[in-house]
């Protein structure tokens, strides 16, 4: 038989017992939307709160020194240092802007796009980030959060790109906006706002001759031991800035967010596959389901199992027909239990986002909104909940269609 | 010429104080084309008879030779191979597959041979059959009569040496038993198709060749009524197509 005329007849002998077969169905929907609800949701919560803290969060690698850092040191570094994708600088600058009787105190983050790029620290609604010639130029361009346009044009929704601002001594060009709202943190007649600027700006126009870097920050290249880079880093470090070896843990401070990603993603693993075992129960009732259904559909037809023996069916030709009957119900369980499975996590996360449920699980990304909870939705878990239910299909028929092939023809001829 | 020969063949169920013989040391041989009904009471081991001269059982002792070939040296999946290209079956409740129609029941053995239909013999045993019209009525929906003439279709479809019915009217009103059993007939007469049939009726055995009687497991009479006649390929009244259009 061909394996098109197997799937037809299987499709025949369940729509001919249509009340079982579809309750058999929905024992499988219900496991696999369970399993699918589960991991997807706690797949989409690990990603938020990794997202939360960057998206190469694992791979960020502070460098701190004593000494402090210039941007010559950093190419050094970089150049010394291959193992990093990149390693860049930032500087802080301050001022103050009057405006009537309302002081705003300004903090000044000044660094490259690729900084921005891989730290996450920017999220742009609108405009764009710094090109590379104005970074190279020092351009008067900046970077503002939504805080930094109510305080600087009155209002949050008004279109601040291509709008100059007036921040120290000169005047700045909008470049772009953060979609965040942080808190302002306005105590009185000041208001508190940080707006970013390319580092070569905010070195020549804020830093008062010292153009000292105050953060480090290097990405180390997919696949690097980040732990081993660490010790090499610090001892680069350490030669770059000139500090004898023996100084080298008193003014060289190497830190990374791995570890603790580390941690929280083996929880979350762990937490997933908790729930997804407890998910799995009710996909191993549904599998039982299934070999109830095909016991009784093998004893009904054992007529049927007599004659096809008779006409020259093997016993293998018997499993297989059993076989594929139990698989089809599998697979139309698990295919309408996978979008089951999503539109329940979608609704749950929708839920969740809604009645704050996550900013209680301590999930804000830091600057007071809460993030949205998008459940995982990955092309492995489809296919392994597919695989999964063909899977279910063929243990928990396995047993009923052997017991059909192994049936005597003679006797199944005589029973009526 | 013998196309099939059994020696000695003895079937038991059960073991010990259970045993039942069900045939007991069966001898006889079956020449090509002829047509043998096969009569005896209920439970006298007919069908155990029919059932292991098709290859559907095993016997505890004896053989079953087609053209020479002992056909219980095979292994269980050469035995189902034979099963399908070498015998017929016809059985008194049908035996249709009640969720496939006409031609996939009709059809059933070629496609679980791994070959494809051969729609010309389709067609001319859907119309020696009268099935031209039904092809996709599902059992249910056809009259006893009509349903065994899809079983006989099914038995035909392959041409098979030898076709084995058992009761093939046994459930069937006196016009349509006439009709089974006409075209059962055509098909011995016209294609030199061996036909043993199992019956009670007593009209039928003397429409066959030969008559053997079984009772309690033993051969006990084994009569010839006439001589096998030759065939009549490619004659005015050959309404069955041909082994060559297998």
């Amino acid at each position: 038989m061909s394996f098109r005329d197997l799937i037809r007849e299987a499709l025949r002998s369940l729509e001919s017992n249509r009340g079982r077969s579809l309750l058999t169905i929905l024992g499988i929907v219900i496991g696999i939307s369970a399993v699918i609800a589960m991991t997807s949701l706690i797949g989409g919560i690990r990603n938020s709160l990794v997202e939360s803290l960057g998206l190469n969060a694992a791979r960020a690698v502070q460098i701190s020194c004593a000494y402090q850092m210039k941007p010559d040191d950093v190419d050094d570094l970089a150049r010394l240092m291959p193992e990093y994708e990149a390693i860049e600088g930032s500087a802080f600058g301050y001022t103050q802007i009057k405006n009537g009787q309302q002081t705003i105190d300004v903090s000044i983050t000044g660094a490259n796009s690729t900084f921005f790029q891989m730290t996450g620290a920017l999220r742009l609604a609108e405009g764009r980030l710094f090109t590379t010639q104005e970074e190279s130029s020092a351009s008067r361009v900046v970077v503002l959060d939504r805080s930094g346009v109510k305080a600087l044009f009155g209002r949050e929704d008004i279109t601040a790109v291509g709008k100059t601002v007036r921040i120290g001594s000169s005047d700045y060009l909008v470049v772009g906006v953060d979609e965040r709202m942080p808190n302002t943190g306005s105590g009185g007649n000041s208001t508190y706002i940080t707006v970013y600027m390319p580092l070569e700006t905010v070195l020549k126009d804020f830093s008062g001759g010292y153009a000292y870097l105050t953060q480090v920050v290097g990405i180390a290249r997919e696949g690097v031991d980040v732990d081993a880079l660490m010790e090499t880093t610090k001892k680069q470090v350490a030669k770059v800035m000139s500090i004898p070896d023996d100084q080298i843990d008193d003014n060289v401070y190497v830190y990374s967010m791995k570890s603790t990603i580390d941690s929280m993603t083996g929880f979350m693993n762990s937490f997933s596959l908790i729930m997804g075992a407890v998910a799995g129960i009710s996909l191993l009732v549904g599998g039982i389901g299934i070999m109830n259904m095909m016991l009784t559909n093998v004893t009904e037809r054992i007529r049927e199992i007599g004659v096809r023996r008779a006409l020259g069916a093997t016993r293998r030709d018997i499993t297989l027909q059993f076989l594929m009957e139990s698989a089809v119900v599998c697979v139309a369980g698990g295919i309408i239990g996978t979008v089951l499975g999503y539109l329940l996590s979608w609704g749950l996360a929708f839920a969740a986002s809604t009645f704050g449920l996550l900013s209680s699980m301590g999930m804000s990304t830091g600057d007071g909104t809460t993030s949205t909870l998008a459940p995982l939705v990955s092309v492995e878990a489809i296919a392994a909940a597919v695989g999964l239910s063909i899977g279910i299909g063929l243990l928990f028929g396995w047993y009923p269609a052997r017991r059909a092939a192994k049936l005597d023809p003679v006797e199944c001829l005589r029973s009526l | 010429m013998d196309i099939m020969t059994i020696e000695h063949l003895t079937k038991v169920y059960g073991e010990g104080d259970t045993a039942v013989r069900a045939l007991d040391d069966v001898s006889f041989s079956v020449q090509a084309g002829e047509f043998i009904a096969i009569i005896g009471s209920s439970g006298s081991g007919k069908s155990t008879l029919l059932h292991l001269m098709g290859g559907v059982d095993r016997p505890t002792s004896g053989t079953v030779r087609l053209q020479g070939q002992d056909i219980y040296e095979r292994t269980d999946e050469q035995l189902a191979v034979f099963r399908r290209r070498e015998v017929g079956l016809v059985y008194q409740f049908y035996n249709l597959i009640p969720v496939l129609d006409v031609v996939e029941n009709m059809t059933l053995p070629v496609l679980m041979d791994g070959r494809s239909v051969n729609d010309k013999r389709l067609n001319m045993l859907l119309r020696t059959l009268k099935l031209t019209g039904r092809e996709h009525y599902l059992p249910n929906q056809l009259s006893g009569g009509q349903q065994q003439r899809v079983a006989i279709g099914r038995a035909l479809m392959n041409a098979p040496a030898v076709v084995l019915a058992d009761e093939p009217t046994g459930n069937l009103d006196s016009k349509n038993s006439a009709e089974i059993m006409r075209l059962l007939r055509d098909s011995n007469r016209q294609l030199k198709q061996t036909l043993i049939v199992i019956t009670h009726d007593e009209d039928i055995a003397l429409m066959a060749d030969r008559v053997i009687a079984i009772e309690d497991g033993r051969l006990v009479r084994d009569e010839r009524i006439r001589q096998v006649p030759a065939a009549t390929h490619g004659g005015t009244a050959a309404a069955f197509p041909s082994k060559g259009a297998r």
